[in-house]
């Protein structure tokens, strides 16, 4: 997945003399919590909520003597870090979360083409771990080595049951953790031929 | 006639294949079982009446039942599979097309008998496909006869439905077909979808639009008891159907919640499963002059588990007592074609199960989440 399937597309950016109290104002309103400052279309900083709620207060980021009637150049923060459309958003994840941000503007080139937030990093997480489709939970440990997985989920094909997702929840030198979503409701059955196999099944577990 | 069984032998050729664990067997087998008993006599058997298309295409697209019609006659058919029709759960059979329709009437029979008031319940065993979809067959179900029937009470009754899903998985095909619309609510306890197919069921999923506060879902922890699976049953289902008010309960009764059933992970004995059935008796009483229609469902441990489990349902239904003993005959009858033995009473003997692990997580966590659905419900329906 890349930064471009994510992020938000119809950015709301401001200028830089726009008085702070006119920026809290359209925060309000349209539910956004950070906009990016474009002086003659050129990224020059960002502004977040929490810069904007320590305006005239004793917080110790108040800058001081600051107050809601100035632009927003006193208090925006540059420069500013970007991400790219075509980013992996591990990637963007990575950076969002060393660097303790809430969001990032993407730039193309020098053009501003969207943005992303730490909650459309979470609706990325939902959507990979999301279940489309009517499918069971097999958790399946094989070797770290070529063909582990393969070797499972040729085993599946041969069964008719088709594979809709894999997801890889933990792994140690020797072994990888998988979680598929697998299209039968005969999960149990299918746990069970995988077994005689061979095949280190972790869910579901055997009935006590 | 106070109570209907709908019945025909017919409804047994529902069979996906041989080996398939969906099997039709256990019609005969819970039918012997209460004519053994003396509580299911010939006044109760009512012969299904066919229904037509039009009833069928009020759910189903015409494309998709078009593609079951193109299978039951030649299994070659190109796009069987984006139809979800010839996987290994749904493999193809010859007149499969017939075959379902059949299911179909079976139910809205039931339906109509009790909406008609020609009978006050109505059991169909044979029904209870609670996972096909518009446009797809899932989970051992390719038409989706409890929505076709349910359509049936509120299109030609003008009945407001209430929908009760007690199998081990979640009620989604029923569910997503009802979404928007609030003259049915869909009410379904199951194995969390997190650990059981379809994976859907969670307590957030509840309804959109029109229907929003008529979708209501409470998933169970795998291995959840008996105790604990009535705590969560008295919690949400009265709660619900106070709420709702319906003229006409529709009960889908799974039987694959006991402990033997070998696709699904809750752990209930026939005892606690025959207390489920009873307060849907009483509940159906109290809220719509006892109007009830139970379907079967889910159920794969054929011979041991589910005729005594649907015994009891018709016994609850039927406002009858079961006797403590499986008779000796019936045991007889069946324990050839049995790869189990046959146990000697309905009740389950409990002290021979092993301790389940983890029994007091399971119970905690179960009551979090009927605490969470209770709020997410009570916020729902405030906000209307």
């Amino acid at each position: 997945m890349l930064v471009q399937d994510i992020m938000t597309k119809k950015v709301v950016a401001i200028d830089p003399e726009m008085p702070i109290v006119d920026v809290n104002k359209l925060m309000e309103q349209r539910n956004i919590r950070h906009f990016p400052i474009l002086m003659n279309s050129q990224l020059v900083g960002i502004v977040s909520d929490r810069d904007i709620r320590v305006v005239g207060s004793e917080h110790p980021r108040a800058q001081k003597g600051v107050t809601l009637k100035d632009s927003v150049k006193k208090i925006m923060r540059s420069p500013v870090l970007t991400t790219h459309p075509l980013d992996p958003i591990e990637e963007a994840a990575k950076v969002l979360r060393e660097h303790k941000i809430g969001a990032m503007p993407v730039l193309d080139g020098d053009e501003l083409v969207g943005i992303v937030t730490g909650i459309d990093f979470l609706e990325a997480m939902v959507k990979m771990t999301g279940v489309y489709g009517a499918t069971t939970r097999l958790e399946v440990e094989v070797d770290n080595r070529p063909g582990g997985l393969a070797s499972v989920l040729d085993s599946i094909a041969k069964k008719k049951v088709n594979v809709s997702s894999v997801m890889t929840t933990r792994s140690d030198p020797d072994a990888v953790h998988f979680v598929l979503r697998v299209n039968t409701i005969d999960g149990r059955g299918l746990a069970g031929e995988l077994r005689k196999e061979g095949f280190e099944i972790l869910w579901p577990t055997e009935k006590p | 006639m106070d109570y209907a069984f709908v019945y025909d032998p017919a409804l047994s050729q529902y069979e996906l294949s041989d080996s398939h664990p969906f099997k039709p067997v256990r019609l005969e087998l819970t039918k012997s079982l209460l004519t053994a008993t003396g509580l299911l006599e010939d006044k109760h058997t009512v012969q299904p009446y066919p229904i037509n298309e039009t009833q069928l295409l009020r759910i189903h697209q015409k494309d998709y039942v078009d593609a079951v019609k193109a299978v039951s006659k030649n299994a070659n058919f190109e796009d069987a599979y984006s139809y979800g029709l010839g996987t290994s759960d749904n493999p193809i059979f010859p007149n499969m097309h017939e075959a379902i329709m059949r299911v179909c009437s079976a139910t809205t029979t039931a339906v109509h008998l009790v909406a008609s008031g020609k009978a006050q319940r109505a059991v169909n065993l044979s029904g209870g496909l609670h996972h096909a979809h518009a446009d797809k067959a899932s989970g051992f179900c390719v038409y989706n006869d409890l929505a076709v029937a349910i359509d049936h009470a509120v299109k030609k009754f003008k009945l407001r439905v209430a929908y009760v899903d007690i199998d081990a998985h979640h009620g989604d095909g029923v569910q997503w077909l009802f979404y928007d619309r609030n003259d049915v609510v869909t009410i379904s306890l199951h194995e969390s979808g997190r650990y059981l197919f379809p994976g859907t069921g969670h307590t957030y999923e509840i309804g959109k639009d029109a229907g929003r506060g008529y979708s209501v879902n409470m998933p169970l922890e795998p291995f959840s008891e008996d105790v604990s699976y009535l705590e969560a049953f008295e919690a949400v289902v009265p709660l619900a159907l106070r709420k709702f008010k319906p003229d006409l309960i529709v009960l889908q009764a799974g039987a694959d919640m006991h402990r033997y059933d070998p696709l699904a992970d809750l752990a209930l004995s026939v005892q606690g499963m025959s207390k489920s059935y009873q307060r849907m008796s009483e509940l159906a009483d109290e809220l719509c002059d006892g109007r009830l229609v139970a379907t079967g469902g889910g159920g794969y441990d054929p011979f041991r588990t589910v005729p005594r489990a649907w015994g009891q349902l018709w016994a609850a239904v039927t406002r009858q007592e079961l006797p403590k003993d499986i008779p000796a005959a019936w045991r007889k009858q069946w324990e050839r074609q049995s790869p189990v033995e046959l146990p000697e009473t309905f009740a389950d003997d409990v002290t021979l199960w092993k301790a389940i692990p983890r029994h007091n997580e399971i119970e905690s966590h179960n009551r979090a989440v009927v605490k969470r659905l209770v709020n997410t419900l009570g916020s729902t329906w405030g906000d209307q």
